[in-house]
C-alpha cells in the first residue's frame, strides 16, 4: 500500500480515530486463551438508534462499536432485535470504520460493512466480512455485555492471542 | 447467529513451510501473492513462523501485512495427507504493495478440498449416457474424441470441428495451455469456426489501435502515478481492477504521487493532484470513491449509449481548434498521408465547429460545455507551456460496444493526436478484464476488414446447423454469449437430436461402438457433439457429450502478464489437481498425439505432421516451444515497437521463479551487443508498431443511427429503458468459483437491475423487489437496486450471474468490420414481479454500493 494513502488516512480520519481510540474502556480486561471475558458495554435503555457507542473488546487494544440500526439486524438483541456490535478494525487493512446509517465505511479504500447483515461487505475491497461482537442482554437492568467474537479481528492470528 | 461460519484464529506456518509465489488467478491487476503449504498438524509460533511477522502484536494499519479468514484452507495431497494452505498478498509487489481486493483476498477458498464448496470439481473424463454423465477412462476419452475429430475432418471437412476456447491468462492459466490450444486447433485441426472464450469470433477486441500501430497495453502502472490526467472511458476501474485503482489511481487523486512526479517530469514542469475524467453512462462506483476523494477533480460525462467515437472525435476537434498538438510529432511520429482522411472523416474540418460540437451535442447528449472542459483536461497544455500528461485507458463499455472498431480507433487517435502515448504519465489503451497470455501460430484472419477480415461468427455457425463438434474451454457460453437464450435453444436442440439417435436402443458402451454410432448420427441427424473442458460442469455442459475435466489455478505451472505493466511472472504449482484432472495444454496434447498416431497408421503424413509437435513433457517445455513463435526478439530499447506485445522469448519458468514477485516486462528483447534480457517498461516512445514505424490514422464513420437489431425497439412503447450491462465487484465471470463460496453468494445472490427513482416510482418499484427485464430477445428475472447509478430512462444489470444471464437480452448484431458484439446496449421493457424471494433478501445487503458519504 502507498505511503500517501496512509497519509491521507490520517489526516481524513483523525476524528474517528480519535474518538475510538482515546478515553474508553477503563476496566481492562486481561487476553484470556480460554475463553472470551464478559464486559458490561451499555445500556439498552440509553441508546439511541444510529448513535453509535465506542468501546473497546476483548482486549484494550480491539476498538468495537455498539449500535442500535432501528431495524432488525442479524444477531442483533433487543425487542427489535436491532442491537449489534462490530469490531472498527476494516478487515482490509485494519483502518478504522466509521458507523453510518446502518453501515462501517472505511475511507482507505472505501469498504463498506452492512451491521444488519453479519458485516457483510457489500462494498469494497475487505474479502473478509467484519468481525461482530456476541452481545447479551440482561433483561432486568437493560445492561449489554460483550461475550465473545464471531470472525477475526483484523491484525491478530488469534483474537485472544496478544502477548 | 452468523450467517457464515466464522473463525476467531488461524494457523501459523512454520519457518520451514513451503513457499511458493503466484499472481492472483483473478482480475487485470494481476496482484502478487505468496503461497505457504505446511503440514496440517504443525504450527510455527507467534515469534518464529515463515511469514517473519511478529504475530505476538496487534498488527499496524496498512503494514502490507494481511493474513484473515478468506486466506486460508486445508488441503488433501495426493499423498493422502491433509495441509494447511495460506496464500497472502505480497507486499513486495510494486503491483499491489500488500494490497488486495475482494476477489483475491479469497484466492485460498477456492482450493480444492475433498469435503469442502469445491468438492464438486471434476476429477474425471464424462461421457453422456442414458440418465446422464458416468465416469470413463482418459483412454477411452482421447479415442473417443480424437477419433470422432480426424473422422470429421476427413468427411466433412477441418470447418466441421468449431471450437469456443479462452485465450488470456490468470485463471484460465496462460502461455502453456494457450500455446497447447494454439497448436491443436489452428495448427492441427485448422478450422476457420474458432472463437474466444467471451465472444463469438476469433478475433482482437482492439483491431481498431493494433492497425494503427499501437498495441493496447502499452503504460506501465507508474503512469497511473505520474499522469495529470486519467481517462476512464467505459473502464470502472475500483471495481474492476480494484488494486489498480487503489494503489495507482488514487494515491495520484489524493496528491500522494507529487513527489514521484517531481522526480520524473522536466525542470519547472508543473506538478500536481491528479485529474480524473470518467466517461460512463452510470454514476459507478469509480466516479463516487474518485468524487468522494476530491469532486472538483472528478469529471463525469455521460454519453448516450454507442455514441462514444462521436464524442472522441469531438474531443479531438476541440484540441485541433486549440492547436493542443504537437506538429513536430505528428509529422515525424505520424503518417500525414493517412491523417489527410482522419481531418475530413473524424474531425470533419469542412464542418464549422459549431456546427459539428452540435450535431456531436445531439448525438452524444454530453454537452458543448463538458466536452471543451474534457478536452482541456486531457490536452491543453500546462502552465509554462509543457504537454499534458494524460493517461486514458478504456475497456468493456467501449471494445463492447456499438461499432468496436470506430469506437477504439477514435479514442487511440485522440490520444495520439494530443502526443499522451510513449512519455511518463501517458498510455491509451485497455485497463483489461483478466490477465494476458497469448502465445498461438497464426490466426486464419489476421485483422479487420481493412486487414483481411472479418472473421467468421461462430454463434451464427453453430446456431445455424454449421459444424460436427463444438469444443467450448473453460467458458460457458449460456450465459456468457450475446443473444444467448437464441443460443442456448439452438445448441440445446442439436445436442438433444445426436442424444436421442445415440440412444436409440441404449447409448453403447465400448468406445468403438460409441464411436461409430456417433458418426452414423452426423451422417443421419444435424446433432451437434459437443465437448465441454472445465474445472466445474456448467450450464453449458449439461448438454455436453463429453467433459473432459481440467486443472486450476495452482495445480499446474503457469505464467501471464497483467495488463497495466505487461509484468510476466511464474504461477506456481502448490498442490494437486483434483482426481485425474490434467492442465488444458496436456489435454489438447493427449488428443493431438492420438490423431497424430491414426494419421500414420492410415500412411497420411501430411495430417500427421499437422498434429506432431505437442510431445512436451513439462509445463517448462511447453512454454519454451511457444516463445519460439515470437522470432527474433534481437532489438536495442528503440526498436521495441517491432516486438510482439507479450514476447517472453529467452525466458524460462526457472529464471521467473528467481525472479519472484519482480518479474520482467514484456515485450522481452535481447540486447543486440550483450545478448542480455531486458524488459520494456512503456512503449512506443521512438516508433509505432507499423512497417515504417508510423502511426497511421483512420477516418471514422459518421454517425448513421443505430443497427436494425436495435432500431427495432427505438419507438416501441413496450420498451422504453436503454439497458446496459457491467460487472459486480465481488464476484468473478460466471461466478464458477464464486457461487460455491458463502459469502459471495450471500451478498449477490441473484442477477441484479439498477434503475433510477424517478423509473422506479413509475413502476412501483422498491429496493428488494423482483422484476423481469424483457425483449423480443428473451428475459432475465432480477433483484432490484433502486438508486442514482443510472440516469432516468436507462437501466442496468449485472452482465450474468449463475442463476440467470442478461445476455438473453442483447442482440446478434456484431461489428461488421471485426465481429465484436455489442453486449453493452440494447432497449428493454421492465415489469414487477409478483412476490419477493425471501430466502435472499434475508442475507443480501440491500444498501447502495455507489454511496461511500458518511456526512
Amino acid at each position: 500500500m502507498s505511503d500517501i494513502s496512509r497519509r491521507k488516512f490520517l489526516q481524513t480520519t483523525s476524528a474517528s480515530a480519535l474518538l475510538l481510540f482515546s478515553g474508553l474502556g477503563r476496566e481492562s480486561q486481561a487476553a484470556s486463551v480460554q475463553s472470551y471475558p464478559s464486559k458490561k458495554i451499555g445500556n439498552i435503555k440509553n441508546l439511541k438508534v444510529n448513535e453509535p457507542l465506542a468501546f473497546n473488546y476483548p482486549d484494550n487494544n480491539s476498538p468495537c462499536v455498539l449500535v442500535n440500526v432501528g431495524k432488525e439486524a442479524s444477531g442483533g438483541i433487543g425487542q427489535g432485535k436491532s442491537v449489534v456490535s462490530f469490531s472498527t478494525r476494516c478487515t482490509h487493512m485494519g483502518c478504522p470504520l466509521t458507523y453510518n446509517n446502518g453501515r462501517l465505511v472505511c475511507k482507505c479504500h472505501y469498504s463498506m460493512f452492512d451491521v444488519s447483515r453479519n458485516g457483510q461487505t457489500y462494498q469494497g475491497l475487505a474479502s473478509q466480512w467484519v468481525a461482530q461482537v456476541v452481545l447479551r442482554l440482561d433483561a432486568a437492568t437493560g445492561n449489554i455485555y460483550a461475550e465473545g467474537v464471531e470472525g477475526l479481528i483484523y491484525g491478530r492470528i488469534g483474537n485472544l492471542k496478544l502477548s | 447467529m452468523s450467517l457464515t461460519k466464522r473463525k476467531d484464529t488461524l494457523p501459523i506456518p512454520p519457518v520451514d513451510a513451503e513457499r511458493y509465489t503466484t499472481v492472483c488467478q483473478y482480475c487485470s491487476a494481476g496482484c502478487g501473492y505468496n503461497v505457504f503449504v505446511w503440514p496440517e498438524k504443525r504450527s510455527g509460533t507467534a515469534k518464529s513462523n515463515a511469514f517473519h511477522v511478529d504475530l505476538s502484536k496487534q498488527g499496524d494499519i496498512m503494514s502490507g501485512f494481511s493474513y484473515t479468514e478468506t486466506m486460508h484452507n486445508v488441503i488433501t495431497r495426493k499423498n493422502g495427507n491433509r495441509y494447511n494452505l495460506a496464500i497472502i498478498p505480497a507486499k513486495e509487489s510494486r503491483i499491489n504493495k500488500g494490497d488486495y481486493s475482494i476477489r483475491g483476498g479469497t484466492n485460498a477458498l477456492t482450493a480444492y478440498t475433498p469435503t469442502g464448496v469445491t468438492k464438486d470439481r471434476l476429477k474425471y473424463p464424462l461421457l453422456r449416457k442414458e440418465n446422464g454423465f458416468v465416469a470413463i477412462s482418459w483412454d477411452h476419452a482421447v479415442e473417443i474424441i480424437a477419433t470422432l475429430t480426424k473422422k470429421s475432418m476427413d468427411k466433412y471437412g477441418a470447418d466441421s470441428v468449431a471450437m469456443k476456447f479462452y485465450d488470456h491468462g490468470s485463471s484460465g492459466l496462460g502461455f502453456e495451455d494457450n500455446w497447447g490450444a494454439g497448436k491443436f486447433f489452428l495448427t492441427g485441426v485448422k478450422t476457420q469456426y474458432l472463437s474466444i472464450h467471451n465472444r463469438p469470433a476469433y478475433n482482437s477486441e482492439v483491431w481498431g489501435s493494433r492497425e494503427r500501430g499501437m498495441h493496447e497495453l502499452n503504460y506501465d502502472v507508474d503512469d497511473a502515478r505520474l499522469a495529470d490526467t486519467i481517462v476512464l472511458w467505459g473502464a470502472n476501474a475500483y471495481e474492476g481492477a480494484t488494486i489498480f485503482y487503489t494503489e495507482h489511481i488514487m494515491p495520484n487523486l489524493q496528491g500522494g504521487s507529487i513527489d514521484e512526479k517531481k522526480r520524473e517530469f522536466a525542470s519547472g514542469e508543473p506538478a500536481d493532484e491528479g485529474r480524473i475524467v470518467i466517461i460512463d453512462p452510470r454514476k459507478n462506483a469509480t466516479t463516487t470513491v474518485s468524487q468522494d476523494i476530491s469532486a472538483e477533480r472528478v469529471l463525469h460525462l455521460r454519453p448516450n449509449l454507442g455514441t462514444d467515437w462521436i464524442l472522441a472525435n469531438a474531443l479531438a476537434r476541440i484540441a485541433w481548434e486549440n492547436k493542443w498538438y504537437d506538429n513536430d510529432y505528428l509529422q515525424k511520429r505520424t503518417d500525414m498521408k493517412t491523417f489527410e482522411d482522419y481531418k475530413s472523416k473524424s474531425l470533419e474540418l469542412a464542418k464549422s465547429l459549431s456546427a459539428f460540437l452540435a450535431d456531436a451535442e445531439k448525438i452524444t447528449g454530453v454537452s458543448r460545455k463538458e466536452m471543451e472542459e474534457a478536452a482541456a483536461w486531457i490536452a491543453k497544455p500546462k502552465a509554462g507551456g509543457f504537454k499534458r500528461r494524460t493517461l486514458t485507458l478504456y475497456e468493456k463499455g467501449i471494445i463492447w460496444n456499438m461499432k468496436n472498431y470506430d469506437q477504439v480507433a477514435a479514442i487511440a487517435q485522440l490520444n495520439v493526436l494530443t502526443h499522451n502515448v510513449g512519455r511518463p504519465g501517458t498510455g491509451c489503451g485497455r485497463l483489461g478484464g483478466h490477465q494476458e497470455g497469448y502465445v498461438r501460430p497464426g490466426a486464419p484472419t489476421p485483422g479487420s476488414i481493412y486487414a483481411g477480415g472479418p472473421p467468421k461468427n461462430v454463434d451464427k455457425y453453430v446456431t445455424g446447423g454449421g459444424g460436427k463438434i463444438y469444443w467450448v474451454g473453460a467458458t460457458d457460453p449460456y450465459l456468457s454469449t450475446p443473444n444467448s437464450k437464441f443460443f442456448k435453444k439452438s445448441v440445446k436442440k442439436r445436442a438433444t437430436d445426436l442424444l436421442d439417435y445415440l440412444d436409440n436402443g441404449g447409448i453403447p458402451s465400448d468406445p468403438k461402438a460409441y464411436i461409430a454410432k456417433v458418426l452414423e448420427a452426423f451422417e443421419k441427424t444435424d446433432g451437434l457433439f459437443m465437448v465441454v473442458q472445465d474445472i466445474y460442469k456448467t450450464h453449458t455442459s449439461e448438454d455436453a457429450m463429453l467433459i473432459l475435466p481440467a486443472a486450476g489455478w495452482g495445480e499446474a505451472v503457469d505464467t501471464s502478464i497483467n495488463c497495466h505493466s505487461r509484468l510476466l511472472r511464474i504461477y506456481d504449482k502448490f498442490m494437486d489437481a483434483p482426481g485425474e484432472a490434467l492442465p488444458d495444454w496436456k489435454i489438447l496434447a493427449l488428443v493431438g498425439n492420438k490423431i497424430k498416431a491414426l494419421y500414420t497408421a492410415d500412411g497420411n503424413k501430411e495430417m500427421a505432421a499437422r498434429f506432431s509437435g505437442m510431445e512436451w513433457k513439462t509445463d517448462a517445455e511447453v512454454f519454451a516451444d511457444g516463445a519460439q513463435e515470437f522470432g527474433d526478439n534481437r532489438a536495442t530499447e528503440a526498436e521495441e515497437a517491432r516486438l510482439s506485445a507479450e514476447c517472453y522469448k529467452g525466458v524460462t519458468h526457472e529464471m521467473l521463479r528467481k525472479l519472484g514477485n519482480e518479474g520482467i516486462q514484456t515485450p522481452v528483447r535481447q540486447d543486440p551487443a550483450t545478448g542480455k534480457l531486458f524488459g520494456t517498461k512503456r512503449r512506443y516512445q521512438h516508433t509505432f508498431a507499423s512497417k515504417d514505424g508510423l502511426f497511421k490514422w483512420y477516418g471514422t464513420d459518421a454517425w448513421t443511427g443505430y443497427p436494425a437489431e436495435i432500431a427495432k425497439y427505438l419507438d416501441n412503447p413496450t420498451y422504453p429503458y436503454w439497458f446496459t450491462t457491467g460487472r459486480s465487484q465481488h464476484v468473478w465471470q460466471t461466478m464458477y468459483h464464486d457461487k460455491r463460496i458463502p459469502e459471495k453468494l450471500m451478498t449477490v445472490p441473484l442477477p441484479y437491475l439498477e434503475i433510477h427513482p424517478d423509473d422506479a416510482s413509475k413502476l412501483s418499484l422498491n429496493t428488494g423487489d423482483m422484476a423481469e427485464v424483457f425483449n423480443e430477445e428473451g428475459s432475465c428475472l432480477a433483484l432490484v437496486y433502486v438508486n442514482d447509478a443510472t440516469k432516468p430512462g436507462l437501466v442496468f444489470g449485472i452482465m450474468f450471474h449463475a442463476k440467470g444471464t442478461m445476455n438473453n437480452l442483447t442482440s446478434s448484431y456484431t461489428d461488421p468490420k471485426t465481429t465484436i458484439p455489442w453486449y453493452k446496449g440494447t432497449k428493454v421493457g421492465v415489469k414487477k414481479y409478483y412476490g419477493k424471494l425471501d430466502d435472499a433478501i434475508k442475507t443480501v445487503s440491500l444498501l447502495s454500493n455507489n454511496d461511500f458519504r458518511t456526512q
